[in-house]
């Protein structure tokens, strides 16, 4: 029964530390920032038909939030419908010219717009913010919807 | 000379691992408190045309031979009108000026019609209410997506219309 000795006893980290950065490099693999701009406020209504569908990130996607009072929800706050699309399609215009492709205004745009509507929604808020899109030049519409109830 | 050169490489090098350490439990803790799995969504999507006005065909029993002059040429365009209740949900169908009594049987009807390579049908028009619930409006486009062309492409040419405030079929 002697009393412990007076070395000093370093414990090993170097597992610990092996374990900590797999742990983060899972994490950093799995974060995507993009769902940031999905309102997972919204209750999306429900379509057998919707399939989940990954373009690899070929796509160029305009993600619109429309709550059930109509509203257009960016990042968690408010934008007015007209002049945010009016924006993304010059910014689109923009980006197009650099890439050395000319669109005129009012021209097809590449973007897929992504329309997350509450399904609360009444139809006249989410065709007004779909007309909107077409007048700007927005062509291709993705409708977003769960493919059974109760889906998160 | 060769006692210390002896005596340098005989030294250990600890490395400090606690301030490693630190720095990684600051990144995971970082990346647990930010991570949210988005959920797994579907889609439907649309090719939606600039709006203009379609003078559409009233009945579908009608053949596309005798189609207005005015529209393109083999393009045909069903409308389907959706009237709402005042809640929101569907109250009455109609495809062309046919009733309709739900759902199920709208997707049956557009079967039997869009698989008639006489009616070249290449679009819908769907006239909706404006009260309409978007998961009442879902479950129409979702009808019609499920469809194709006699051409045996996915019908995904849509439109939407308002139709005025009140209309109650």
């Amino acid at each position: 029964m002697s009393a412990p000795s007076g070395h000093g006893s370093d414990p090993d980290l170097t597992p610990m530390l092996d374990m900590v950065f797999q742990l983060v490099t899972f994490f950093m693999l799995v974060t995507s920032f993009k769902s940031a701009a999905l309102d997972l406020t919204l209750t999306l209504p429900v379509a057998g038909s919707a399939r989940p569908v990954d373009s690899g990130g070929k796509d160029k996607l305009l993600i619109l939030n429309i709550t059930p009072n109509g509203q257009l929800s960016l990042y968690g706050r408010a934008v007015d419908v007209e002049s945010y699309i009016d924006g993304e399609s010059q910014v689109s215009r923009m980006t197009a010219r650099r890439e050395g492709k000319e669109i005129a205004v009012g021209g097809d745009l590449p973007e897929v717009v992504v329309v997350r509507a509450d399904r609360t929604t009444p139809f006249s808020m989410v065709n007004k913010v779909i007309t909107s899109c077409q007048k700007h030049g927005y062509r291709s519409f993705a409708m977003r919807a769960m493919n059974k109830e109760g889906a998160p | 000379m060769s006692r210390k050169r002896k005596s340098r490489a005989q030294a250990a090098v600890a490395l400090n691992l606690a301030a490693m350490l630190d720095m990684a439990f600051q990144l995971l803790a970082f990346f647990i408190f930010t991570f949210k799995p988005s959920p797994v969504e579907g889609q439907i999507s649309l090719r939606l045309p600039p709006p203009q006005a379609v003078k559409a065909k009233a009945d579908p029993s009608v053949k596309a031979g005798s189609s207005d002059s005015d529209k393109p040429a083999g393009v045909e365009t069903l409308v389907i009108s959706v009237f709402a209740t005042s809640g929101g949900r569907i109250q009455n169908l109609a495809l062309g000026e046919g009733a309709v009594a739900n759902v199920p049987q709208l997707e049956r009807q557009l079967t039997t019609v869009l698989a008639d390579a006489d009616l070249k049908f290449e679009q819908v028009l769907i006239q909706v209410s404006p009260r309409l619930q978007y998961a009442e409006l879902m479950t129409v486009i979702d009808a019609c997506t499920k469809q194709k062309l006699p051409s045996g492409q996915k019908l995904t040419k849509l439109s939407f219309v308002e139709l005025p405030e009140g209309e109650g079929g």
